[in-house]
C-alpha cells in the first residue's frame, strides 16, 4: 500500500509512523523547510516581537498564516506554520483531553454534536498520551473528566507553580456563580518524572520558560520526536506544497499533484506527480480546507471550509499582594476547570481557566512594558530598578479559553489572490455569536471575583483603539486568537451535512482522509492538540486494519 | 568608557560591578553615543536598541529581568521544579 499523507506536523507525522510501522510505503509531503534548533532558540533571543512564529524560517513559496485574508467582521488571529512539524513545533504543550459533555455539544449547548463519544475515545486518548509524553496524575483528572480505572500517565504531574499554590490557598473551596473552585494541574506534554515503563524523550523540563516558541531543551514534545521514530518506509519530501488531488470517476483519488521549491526566497518551482493508494490530508484546518476547494473534492455537503472555530481567548491581568517569581518554569501548569460544563452552557459559551504564570507578557507585553512606563513617568537609577521589580514580581495573568460554537458562516473560501505560486489564498470570514461574546462576558465576571478573593490589583483594560475590541452589552472586551483552529471539514455522521465520517475519512472519496483539528465538530474547552493526536491514532488504527479491504478494492476497480 | 559606565549606573540602579558583569559595556557604549537617557535605559533594561535586539546577550543580559530576578525566557534554565519555590528577593 502506498500512503501519501499531505503535512509533516502534528497528525501527520502520527499517522505516518504508524502506517511506517505496519508496512505501508508512505510520503510526507511537507509544504514547508526545516528550522535548526539552535538557529530557532538564536532567532527567538534576538527577535524584537517575540511571536510565535518568529524563531521560524518560512518561505515566499508557503508563506504561514500572515498570507490570509480576513474579510468577516472579525479578525482571524489564530497564527499557524507552515514548516516541517508544523505548528505543533510552536505549541504551548497542553494536553487537557475534552470533557464528555463537549461531544454532545448541540443537545447541551450550541454547535454540533460528535458522531463518537468521549468513551469511544477515551482509550485514543491513552494512546496517544504515551505516544506523545504527558505528565499528569490520573486521580487528580478524575476530578472533571473520566480516566480509566488503573491508567497511569507517563510522567507523574509537574510541580506546580509558586504562583498556583498562592492561588490554591485563597480560592480552592471557595464558590462563584455557586461553582465550587478547584486549582487543578493541568496535563503537559514537557518532560516529568517517568513512572515505570516509560522513558522519556529529551531532558527533563528546567523551566526555560520559552515553550510558546521554542523549547531550548526540546524537553517539551514536537512532531519531530515522533518522525526519530519513523520506520525507513517513509520519505519525508519538504519544499512540496501539494495544490491539487486527482480523482477518477468512482471517487477514488489516484494521484497528488505538487509544486517543489528549492529557493526558500522566490515562487520559482518545478511541477511533480506522486500516485497513492490513500491520501491524508494533514496540512493544518484551513490549509485542508483550501486544498480540498481548490480540487474540487470532499464538498457534496458544502461544508468544506465552513464552521470555521478557534478559541477566542480571554485574557485578564493583575498583581497578587505578594511577590510569586513569574517566568520561571512552564506557561501554565493549573487550571480552574468549574466553568467547563454544567447547565450554564445552554445559555452562553462554556471555559476554562487557565493560571498564566509569564507575568503579563501576552497580555501587556511585559516587562518591556512596565519599564517604558516608569521611565516615561520619570523613574531613573534605584526608585526605577525597585519599580520595575514590584510590579513584575508580582504580576500573573489568566487565561480564559471560551468556547466557540461551529457556525456555517464562518469559513474558509478561495480569494481571487494569488501567492507566489499562483495558488489562491485563504480568505477567512470570522465572526463571534452572541453566544460567544455572552461566554467572555461571564469570564470577565468570574475574572473580577477571582481578582476580588485574591486581593489582587486589576490592570486589566481593553481600549477602542486596540485590535480586536469589542463592546457587548454596553461593556469593552477583546479578545485573542489561541491558535485553535479548527472545524473546516467538519465530522459527521451523515454525508449530507459533514465532511469526513467518524474515522475523518471524506464521505465522498473511500481513499481520502482529512485528518486533525479540521475534523473536530466542536472544541469545547480544551487545547485540541491532544484530541487531534487521539483522533490521529484512530484514524490510523482504522487504516492500518482496513488494508486489506483497500487492497481488495484498488484491485477490482483496475482494468 | 568609565564615565559611560557611571551614567548608565545612575540611570539604570545597577552598580558598575553589575554592568560590567554584563559583557555589554564595550558594544554599548559605541552604540549608544548619542543616545537620551531614555534610549540608553531601554538598552539596558531590555536589549532593545532603537527597534532592534543587537545580540542575543542583549536579550539575555537585560536588566528589568535581572531587577525582577529570573532569567528572560529561553536564557537560563533554573532547574525542574524550581518554579514551585517562594521567589528570591531582588532587590
Amino acid at each position: 500500500m502506498k500512503a501519501v499523507v499531505v503535512g509533516a506536523g502534528f497528525a501527520g507525522s502520527l499517522i505516518a509512523k504508524v502506517l511506517g510501522d505496519n508496512g505501508f510505503r508512505v510520503t510526507v509531503l511537507e509544504a514547508g523547510t526545516e528550522t535548526g534548533h539552535d538557529e530557532a532558540v538564536h532567532r527567538f533571543r534576538t527577535a524584537l516581537v517575540k511571536s510565535p512564529l518568529a524563531p521560524y524560517r518560512t518561505t515566499v513559496a508557503a508563506p504561514s498564516s500572515d498570507y490570509l485574508i480576513n474579510t468577516g467582521p472579525f479578525a482571524y488571529s489564530s497564527p499557524y506554520l507552515r514548516m516541517n512539524g508544523g505548528t505543533g513545533t510552536v505549541w504551548t504543550g497542553i494536553t487537557p483531553r475534552m470533557h464528555p459533555e463537549d461531544f454532545r455539544t448541540a443537545d447541551l449547548g450550541r454547535g454540533r454534536n460528535w458522531p463518537i463519544s468521549y468513551d469511544d475515545l477515551e482509550p485514543y486518548y491513552r494512546a496517544a498520551e504515551w505516544e506523545i509524553g504527558v505528565a499528569a496524575d490520573a486521580d487528580e483528572q478524575r476530578q472533571h473528566v473520566p480516566v480509566a480505572d488503573g491508567y497511569a500517565y507517563p510522567m507523574h504531574a509537574l510541580p506546580r507553580t509558586y504562583l498556583d499554590h498562592a492561588v490554591a490557598s485563597v480560592v480552592d473551596g471557595q464558590r462563584i456563580d455557586g461553582r465550587e473552585l478547584l486549582i487543578t494541574g493541568t496535563p503537559q506534554a514537557r518532560n516529568g518524572v517517568p513512572v515505570s515503563g516509560y522513558r522519556p524523550d529529551g531532558h527533563l523540563c528546567a523551566g526555560y520558560a520559552s515553550c510558546v516558541p521554542v523549547c531550548p531543551e526540546n524537553a517539551k514534545y514536537t512532531p519531530r520526536r515522533t518522525q526519530k521514530r519513523w520506520s525507513p518506509h517513509i520519505e519525508l519530501r519538504t519544499r512540496c506544497v501539494v495544490n491539487r488531488l486527482h480523482a477518477d470517476e468512482f471517487g477514488r483519488v489516484t494521484k497528488v499533484s505538487y509544486q517543489r521549491y528549492e529557493d526558500d526566497t522566490t515562487g520559482r518551482h518545478t511541477r511533480h506527480e506522486v500516485e497513492a493508494d490513500v491520501v491524508v490530508l494533514a496540512a493544518h484546518a484551513i490549509e485542508n480546507a483550501k486544498l480540498l476547494l481548490m480540487s474540487g473534492l470532499a464538498n457534496s455537503s458544502d461544508q468544506v471550509g465552513r464552521n470555521l472555530m478557534d478559541h477566542p481567548a480571554l485574557l485578564t491581568w493583575a498583581l497578587m499582594p505578594q511577590p510569586i517569581g513569574p517566568f520561571r518554569g512552564p506557561g501554565s501548569t493549573t487550571s480552574i476547570d468549574a466553568f467547563r460544563a454544567g447547565p450554564e452552557r445552554a445559555t452562553r459559551a462554556p471555559f476554562r481557566i487557565e493560571l498564566g504564570n509569564w507575568g503579563w507578557g501576552w497580555s501587556a507585553g511585559s516587562p518591556d512594558s512596565d519599564t517604558a512606563e516608569f521611565v516615561a513617568a520619570g523613574l531613573r537609577g534605584y526608585a526605577l530598578r525597585k519599580a520595575v521589580a514590584d510590579r513584575v514580581g508580582r504580576q500573573f495573568t489568566l487565561q480564559f479559553e471560551i468556547e466557540q460554537e461551529a457556525d456555517p458562516a464562518n469559513r474558509v473560501t478561495l480569494s481571487e489572490d494569488r501567492d507566489a505560486l499562483g495558488n489562491p489564498r485563504p480568505s477567512i470570514h470570522y465572526g463571534l455569536s452572541d453566544y460567544v461574546k455572552d461566554g467572555l462576558l461571564a469570564a470577565k465576571r468570574v475574572s473580577d471575583q477571582l481578582f476580588e478573593l485574591l486581593k489582587a490589583d486589576d490592570y486589566t483594560s481593553y481600549k477602542p483603539d486596540e485590535e480586536r475590541y469589542f463592546e457587548h452589552n454596553g461593556e469593552p472586551l477583546r479578545y485573542w486568537g489561541a491558535g485553535h483552529s479548527g472545524g473546516t471539514h467538519v465530522m459527521g455522521a451523515s454525508k449530507h451535512d459533514s465532511v469526513v465520517d467518524q474515522w475523518q475519512r471524506c464521505w465522498d472519496h473511500p481513499n481520502l482522509y482529512a485528518v486533525g483539528c479540521g475534523s473536530m465538530p466542536s472544541l469545547g474547552t480544551s487545547n485540541p492538540s491532544l484530541t487531534m493526536a487521539a483522533l490521529a491514532l484512530r484514524t490510523a488504527d482504522h487504516l492500518v486494519s482496513h488494508r486489506a479491504e483497500e487492497v481488495r478494492c484498488t484491485m477490482s476497480k483496475a482494468p | 568608557m568609565d564615565a559611560f559606565v557611571e551614567l548608565s549606573a545612575e540611570l539604570t540602579g545597577f552598580s558598575a560591578e553589575e554592568l560590567r558583569s554584563t559583557g555589554l559595556v564595550e558594544q554599548y557604549a559605541e552604540l549608544a553615543q548619542d543616545a537620551t537617557d531614555a534610549e540608553l535605559i531601554q538598552l539596558w533594561y531590555t536589549g532593545v536598541w532603537r527597534g532592534q535586539i543587537p545580540s542575543a546577550r542583549a536579550y539575555a543580559e537585560g536588566l528589568a529581568w535581572k531587577a525582577v530576578g529570573v532569567a528572560p525566557p529561553g536564557t537560563g534554565a533554573p532547574g525542574f521544579g524550581s518554579w514551585e519555590h517562594r521567589p528570591r528577593r531582588s532587590v
